[in-house]
């Protein structure tokens, strides 16, 4: 299957390209979101009737694990508000693009922190918290308005989207799977970007040259060189940048991206963290065991540092430990370390699929929150839509079953294939890894049915 | 295989009854077995606040206040494992206060684990013929 | 500037500030009276004013669990209210005074105490003396009784005294059918002063069991268990044995105050009163009882009632008390 430009359509193309369509997508998600933080604060301490708790953990993450992430790989990323104030101030503009230099420091982000790690740990920090994040209005707006300030403050400091790219906690694991997405952002013709002198797309104006039709790269990607979806965050800056018309939109076939498996630790960590925390998760917050809820909830009691202490030697030790030992019996002229790495990569579609089965299961129970809170955000009585008494109902549960099971063995399937391309690639065999995610997935399934 | 019919164990149907205890977040006992036209009676009881449950594709539920025991009384027809869950808010942890009530053998899971092995031997097959 | 950007700035910050500020306008305008359990606060706030024949509206929202309002002494259905969501509760009031609003839902071990009070001003319509919390003097005042003293019945029937035998036996002594002689005594002493008529003892404990079903109606007995299931039963058991699911967490803080505190251990003890037993139900009197239920428990765990039911309520309670020792006839609806 080939690739297929989007971008070929004009109507497409204008619509990307003119910043309109994107702005007013942005002021809606903005004004949401400082709604959300007010909601978290000043609403109803009830998580289920809050409109921060059900418009971030159930709608939100949704749209996001079921539909944007498979489909769109970093699509969310692409209206996302939390960079937009710190950007706007930054640039000195909303719409404009720049003829003078950029405000503020502008500082490049240290090389020692140019990678996931902050990532993998600002995830995992959100995560040990997550059953009280998950339930308590006033704490999930703590966290959405501290993102929101960190990076303003980063980009008052450091040049592009220093937060997206390096400390965002969704961003992490948004990257890694957008791998798989049949959606990418790619040049056209590679001798275009060879004559171009100035690369605008990604070099931010010093002397007030540049093009006057956009930014340099927000992402710190150079757009001539993408080949993975990775770090590129479909901010469409470059496509209005390049004076060419040398970026493309296009469709492609899911996980062509993972031909290419990469060879990074930091991303192969991450792997391992979604895989183990989606297995956690299942077991403590869908489980039937109280002992394990209680202590994920009761941060600071030694239950709780006990739960700390399991969860990160799954993630970091258990996991990871497994993982190695069953490719410890393959032989290569390659490194351990280069064919963990790239071997990992066979987790990304079975995590994904993991996160993909285990929130249908919360979302289909709880969906029926999110009438109630659009008509009644901060519970204090209205009904603008006539939907505030909408009854607690768990939806379709009749096909949640199979779903899970179609999503789980569909994720086995994906990643047995992923192993097989990775494993030729290092020339080893990749039974060890296929058995790896056979007994992940029947823990799964197990954990979820 | 995943809807191959499997030999059902026929057994005659029983009454049972179950008291179950929820607190704040968890029921106890969280599991229950019982087998598949057997007449199931629960006896909620509350005891902190008021407390549900909700049975998962059965679509029952019954709710307690502390110091009056509601019960629940139904024939579990349909055979398979089922999530139980508080339907009355009853503090933060509420959406994962969770039990699980198996009617018979959980064959879904079993159906789709060996799913997962067809799955994955006929991946390694194919890696076979491809080299 | 271009006007496209200049317009974009306006929408930005237009929608940044109604983001911020309408919430904020609205949950300033909007006071409600936030319902927690007792161990987060209770009521807040816990004290409404209102003005006689002023139409008093109230919002109310739980911050947790599922808890209830009603006012004390006021003839008002209960209303639910549930976490997240807000009720709105309309009261009048024909007398000034201090009424007592409460939890009708329970809210954990400490839920007798979610109460709060509505002080209302003004001159009543006609001119009755202020509502009070008791319109006379209790029964138990006025007969001198010692609430806190034991009162074991030093003999106890060997079976469960029945009404319906009891009725086939009707001595024929005016004075003991009166409901100032029922009122006033003991099971046990009632049993005493039939000690002349010629019938066994467990004849003379049934037609005692009668004697009670006589001062009572069936009406009386239905509200009585409906109060006991809703507001007893928690701590006295439903099967009123005292093993309600609070008696566990009551008798353990009761061991833990009898080691750290001097004074009566009778009054320390917390674990709720067991009311299937005759020794101590048997010597306790109507008055007697009707004192422990208004004054309350002294330490212990069990509330003082006397703010929230009517005296009607309380011995429509204790007619079903009393059922736990005596088989009535028909069965209690």
């Amino acid at each position: 299957m080939a690739k297929i430009e989007l971008t070929r359509s004009s109507f497409i193309k204008n619509a990307l390209k003119s910043r309109y369509p994107q702005l007013a997508v942005f002021i809606v998600m903005l004004v949401g979101y400082i709604f959300a933080i007010l909601a978290g604060f000043i609403g109803t301490p009830v998580g289920s009737h809050n409109f921060s708790i059900v418009f971030v953990w159930i709608a939100w993450w949704a749209i996001l694990i079921l539909v944007a992430v498979p489909f769109f790989g970093r699509g969310w990323c692409a209206v996302c508000p939390i960079p937009l104030p710190g950007e706007w101030l930054q640039r000195g503009a909303i719409l404009t693009p720049p003829d003078k230099r950029p405000k503020w420091l502008n500082l490049r982000v240290p090389k020692m922190f140019r990678n996931i790690w902050l990532q993998n740990i600002s995830f995992l920090l959100l995560a040990l918290f997550s059953s009280v994040l998950l339930t308590t209005p006033n704490i999930t707006g703590i966290v959405l308005a501290a993102m929101l300030f960190a990076a303003i403050g980063l980009s008052a400091i450091f040049e592009r989207r220093a937060f997206c790219r390096y400390l965002c906690p969704v961003g992490g694991f948004i990257g890694l799977y957008s791998q798989v997405a049949p959606i990418e952002l790619r040049i056209k013709d590679k001798q275009v970007c060879v004559k171009c002198k100035d690369k605008p797309c990604y070099r931010i104006p010093a002397g007030g040259n540049g093009s006057s039709a956009g930014y340099g790269c927000p992402w710190d990607v150079f757009p001539g060189g993408l080949t993975k979806n990775t770090y590129c965050g479909l901010c469409l800056e470059c496509i209005r940048t390049c004076p060419h018309d040398n970026i493309a939109v296009n469709l492609r076939p899911f996980s062509a991206d993972l031909a290419k498996p990469s060879t990074r630790m930091d991303e192969a960590f991450k792997a391992f963290i979604m895989l183990g925390s989606a297995m956690i998760y299942a077991g403590v917050l869908l489980g039937p065991w109280g002992v394990f809820k209680d202590a994920a909830y009761n941060v600071g009691a030694s239950a709780w540092f006990i739960y700390t202490g399991m969860f990160l030697s799954i993630i970091f030790g258990i996991l990871p430990g497994l993982f190695t030992l069953g490719l410890l019996g393959t032989k290569s002229n390659t490194t351990l370390k280069h064919r963990f790495a790239s071997l990992s990569t066979a987790l990304i579609p079975l995590g994904l699929m993991f996160w993909v089965a285990f929130s249908l299961s919360f979302v289909l129970i709880n969906a029926s929150y999110i009438l109630a809170a659009l008509s009644d955000p901060l519970g204090l009585g209205w009904n603008l839509f006539g939907t505030a008494n909408t009854a607690w109902q768990p939806m379709l549960t009749s096909i949640l079953a199979p779903a899970q099971t179609l999503a789980l063995v569909g994720g086995l399937i994906w990643s047995a294939r992923t192993a097989q391309k990775a494993a030729s690639e290092v020339k080893v065999s990749s039974i060890p890894v296929i058995v790896y995610c056979f007994a992940t997935t029947s823990i799964m399934l197990w954990l979820l049915l | 295989m995943a809807f191959a019919p499997l030999p059902v164990p026929t057994a005659t149907p029983q009454a049972r009854t179950f008291q179950i205890d929820a607190g704040q977040f968890a029921y106890s006992p969280s599991e229950l077995q019982v087998k598949p036209g057997d007449t199931v009676t629960l006896e909620l009881v509350s005891t902190d606040v008021v407390h549900g449950i909700y049975i998962d594709d059965y679509d029952l539920s019954v709710e307690a206040d502390p110091g009056q025991t509601q019960t629940l009384t139904f024939v579990a027809d349909k055979p398979g494992s089922f999530r139980f869950r508080c339907n009355v808010t009853c503090g933060a942890m509420h959406p994962f206060m969770i039990g699980k009530l198996n009617v018979g053998s959980n064959n879904w899971l079993y159906r789709s684990i060996g799913l997962a092995a067809l799955a994955v031997l006929g991946v390694t097959v194919s890696i076979k013929q491809k080299v | 500037m271009k006007r496209s950007e200049l317009l974009s700035r306006i929408l930005v910050i237009t929608g940044i500030i109604i983001a911020i500020g309408a919430p904020l306008y609205f949950w300033t305008s909007t006071p409600l009276i936030r319902a927690r359990m007792p161990e987060n606060g209770g009521w807040s706030p816990n004290v409404v004013h209102a003005n006689v024949g002023e139409p008093l509206r109230l919002k109310l929202t739980s911050d947790d669990v599922v808890h209830g309002f009603a006012v004390g002494l006021m003839d008002m259905q209960s209303v639910d209210i549930l976490p997240g969501k807000v009720t709105e509760v309309t009261l009048t009031f024909d007398k000034p005074g201090i009424y007592t609003y409460y939890c009708t839902r329970w809210c954990g071990p400490n839920h007798w105490r979610m109460r709060g009070t509505i002080e209302v001003n003004g001159s009543p319509s006609d001119p009755e003396p202020a509502l009070s919390e008791v319109e006379r003097v209790p029964l138990y005042v006025s007969l001198n009784l010692d609430i806190d003293a034991p009162h074991d019945a030093p003999v106890v029937p060997a079976q469960k005294p029945s009404a319906i035998r009891g009725q086939e036996l009707i001595p024929n002594s005016p004075f003991l059918q009166s409901s100032d002689y029922y009122r006033s005594n003991s099971p046990y002493q009632a049993f005493n002063d039939l000690s002349n008529i010629s019938l066994t003892e467990p004849q003379r404990w049934d037609v005692i069991a009668y004697l009670w079903q006589s001062n009572i109606t069936p009406e009386s007995l239905a509200n009585g268990k409906r109060l006991y299931a809703q507001n007893c039963a928690a701590c006295h058991g439903e099967n009123g044995a005292g093993d309600g699911v609070f008696a566990d967490d009551l008798a353990k803080k009761g061991e833990s105050s009898m080691q750290t505190m001097e004074g009566a251990m009778e009054m320390m003890m917390q674990a709720p009163v067991d009311f299937t037993d005759p020794k101590r139900m048997l010597g306790a009197s109507p008055a007697l009882l009707q004192g422990k239920i208004l004054r309350g428990g002294m330490g212990t765990g069990m509330p003082m009632w006397g703010s929230i039911f009517t005296e009607e309520q309380i011995w429509d309670l204790i007619a079903y008390i009393y059922s736990f020792q005596f088989e009535y006839q028909g069965a209690i609806p």
